[in-house]
């Protein structure tokens, strides 16, 4: 063995650090093709000429990495001890707030590990070292995110109801196959498809979207661990963001015949993450006891000003036109979060979350924030649901619902410019008819009905018996859920509890 | 477009009409009516008479309290979108109701 003679630099810049941690691992392959090695990025038609271009504009290293995570996971924990020695619990608005942390606990942190399992998968098939080397980093981001969330939610199971079998429920519960599909879409398309509906679709253009209405709600709330976990995992989806929007200026500098694929995706992405977090928006004008803003106003914020009027601004260079279908969901802004609300309600004695109608100070709250939407819905259902209530009754819709086949949402969206005709559309392939709640899913589906014809439709598994027996109390064991967990919040345990805690009225028992 | 894949893609359809046997799924829709947030799916026999249908509509709608069930008896029916005057006698099928239709009225 040979020494070399030269003597090593006494400290590399972080630059050279990174670079000779990263890259200079890379090497071309002698023994085997580089087809071989990748055999998954060609398959899509992305052509890709120097993976070499691949930007990664954080240059972090595993040490550096591993230095901030730990100094964050370090606050963050340092917070939930505080919170779980003072009964931080007990400072929430109300305990009907928890049925937003319900929602987010039973249908993020473990997609939040699926996206970990698939950037690792990218961080071994990607060709280039800067991709591979993104990937690896934002697929430990995702595990951290999917443990800490998880842990940070669990003290709250210790007195709320609708958080003990979230794994479960994620799993087979009709709400949630929503955000199953969605995911399970993504991770059996290839890694290019993968990195536009979940680094970019997701991460940056709906990402605003989804996390700041939880995390400002948990703020708003009282809620001091959830917030924590925002801030924690904050600077790591700056960091997703940065790569979510390198992956789709590689992929359209490469080459311009990469430019009609893209867009396709984009087109589609946009569309199943935006039918996605109308869950977000129906929790935001319906379930915080304390709103942030409305599902109206966010969009507007995030999605039309900074996505519309920002970043598409900057895309139009290569070539990319904002989102089909996207005008629909403009036209949806004033109506969306009242008509996912009310499927919630009406459904909600076969889920693991609570709604009640809204009170005078919703209701006043929703006028305002919707003067021309809001009592049009009033006097079709509210009034209604009001009128059952009093006469000693709760509204349940007693069947199963119509199910879009790609989105998997109770078909309750209405034809644009319409708020009480809901939209039903039809797509005939191979001789079986499959249904939709809009065009943007239609269009999704007719471009690929091999994949789509195989959507686990909790209502039609149901009917098949796959769900553990055909009457409600079937599913409802088959699903996990107990008593407590789901139905109308007004007396619920959740509801009764808090009044005990807080000496307003005795628990009944 | 077929999917893009590095096999040959081709799966069945989880909701085939053949995973029912002698049923199918029928959807029904009280269109304009949001009370039912959405058309509600059933699995039905597919030789039930057409008049069976009706009269489980007017047990099941009348969850809506508004709901007057005299009122299904005249309505104007649709079959996938087409205005039909059904025979209340005949089966599901001979009414042209296949798996996974949309039989619609409003009132």
């Amino acid at each position: 063995m040979t020494v070399s003679p030269e003597k090593p630099a006494r400290k590399l810049s972080m630059k050279q650090r990174y670079t000779a941690l990263t890259h200079d691992l890379d090497w071309t392959p002698t023994y085997v093709t580089e087809e071989e090695i990748f055999p998954f990025t060609t398959f899509e038609g992305i052509k890709v000429h120097d993976w070499s271009k691949w930007e990664d504009p954080f240059r972090l290293t595993v040490e550096a990495y591993n230095k901030y995570q730990a100094e964050k996971d370090r606050r963050l924990y340092a917070v939930l001890d505080g919170f779980a020695q003072s009964q931080g619990q007990l400072g929430l608005t109300e305990a009907r707030y928890m049925n937003a942390m319900k929602i987010f606990l039973q249908g993020i942190p473990i997609h939040e590990y699926d996206a970990h399992r698939n950037f690792s998968y990218l961080a071994r098939y990607a060709n280039g070292p800067g991709a591979r080397f993104a990937a690896l980093c934002q697929s430990m981001d995702e595990l951290r995110h999917a443990q800490t969330e998880i842990h940070t939610l669990s003290h709250y199971n210790k007195y709320f109801d609708g958080m003990h079998d979230w794994h479960k429920w994620s799993d087979r519960v009709w709400y949630l196959s929503v955000p199953k599909s969605f995911f399970e879409d993504a991770m059996t398309a290839g890694p290019f498809e993968w990195l536009i509906a979940i680094g970019f679709s997701f991460e940056y253009l709906l990402t605003n979207l989804l996390f700041v209405p939880f995390m400002s709600g948990a703020a708003f709330n009282g809620d001091l661990p959830t917030m924590t976990f925002g801030f924690s995992a904050q600077s790591d989806e700056s960091r997703h963001m940065t790569l979510g929007l390198e992956a789709i200026k590689f992929m359209l500098e490469q080459d311009e015949d990469n430019l009609p694929i893209v867009q396709d995706w984009l087109d589609k992405w946009f569309w199943r993450g935006y039918r996605l977090i109308a869950l977000v928006a129906g929790m935001m004008d319906y379930m915080l006891p304390k709103r942030v803003m409305s599902w109206k106003e966010a969009f507007e914020l995030y999605f039309e000003e900074q996505m519309l009027n920002g970043l598409f601004k900057d895309l139009e260079y290569y070539g990319i036109k904002p989102p089909r279908h996207v005008q629909w969901a403009i036209d949806e802004k004033e109506i969306l979060s009242h008509q996912v609300y009310w499927v919630l309600y009406q459904y909600s004695h076969a889920a693991a979350f609570t709604t009640t109608i809204p009170d005078e100070a919703d209701q006043a709250w929703l006028q305002e924030s919707y003067p021309e939407t809001w009592p049009v819905f009033k006097a079709a259902v509210w009034d209604k649901a009001q009128r059952v209530q009093d006469a000693g009754g709760r509204y349940f819709n007693p069947g199963l619902p119509q199910l879009c086949t790609v989105c998997q949402i109770p078909m309750g969206f209405t034809e644009p410019g319409d708020p009480l005709t809901q939209c039903q559309r039809q797509s005939v392939y191979e001789g079986e008819r499959y249904d939709f709640c809009s065009d943007g899913c239609q269009w999704i589906f007719d471009r690929e009905p091999t994949k789509y014809r195989q959507s686990w439709l909790p209502v039609h598994q149901i009917y098949q018996g796959n769900c553990g027996g055909p009457t409600l109390p079937d599913v409802a064991a088959w699903y996990g859920l107990q008593p407590g967990d789901g139905a109308e919040y007004l007396g619920s345990p959740d509801h009764q509890n808090w009044l005990a805690w807080h000496g307003q009225a005795p628990k009944e028992d | 477009m077929a999917v893009r894949a590095n096999y040959d893609y081709d799966w069945p359809s989880r909701s085939a009409a053949e995973l029912y046997g002698d049923d199918q799924l029928v959807h029904i829709w009280w269109k304009g009516n949001p009370f039912f947030v959405s058309a509600q799916t059933f699995r039905f026999p597919k030789a039930m008479p057409f008049g069976e249908l009706v009269g489980l509509c007017k047990g099941f709608f009348a969850a809506d309290p508004d709901f007057v069930p005299d009122a299904m008896d005249t309505v104007q029916w649709r079959i996938d979108k087409v205005d039909v005057t059904p025979d209340m006698s005949a089966s599901l099928e001979a009414n042209g109701v296949g798996h996974k239709s949309l039989v619609e009225f409003s009132i």
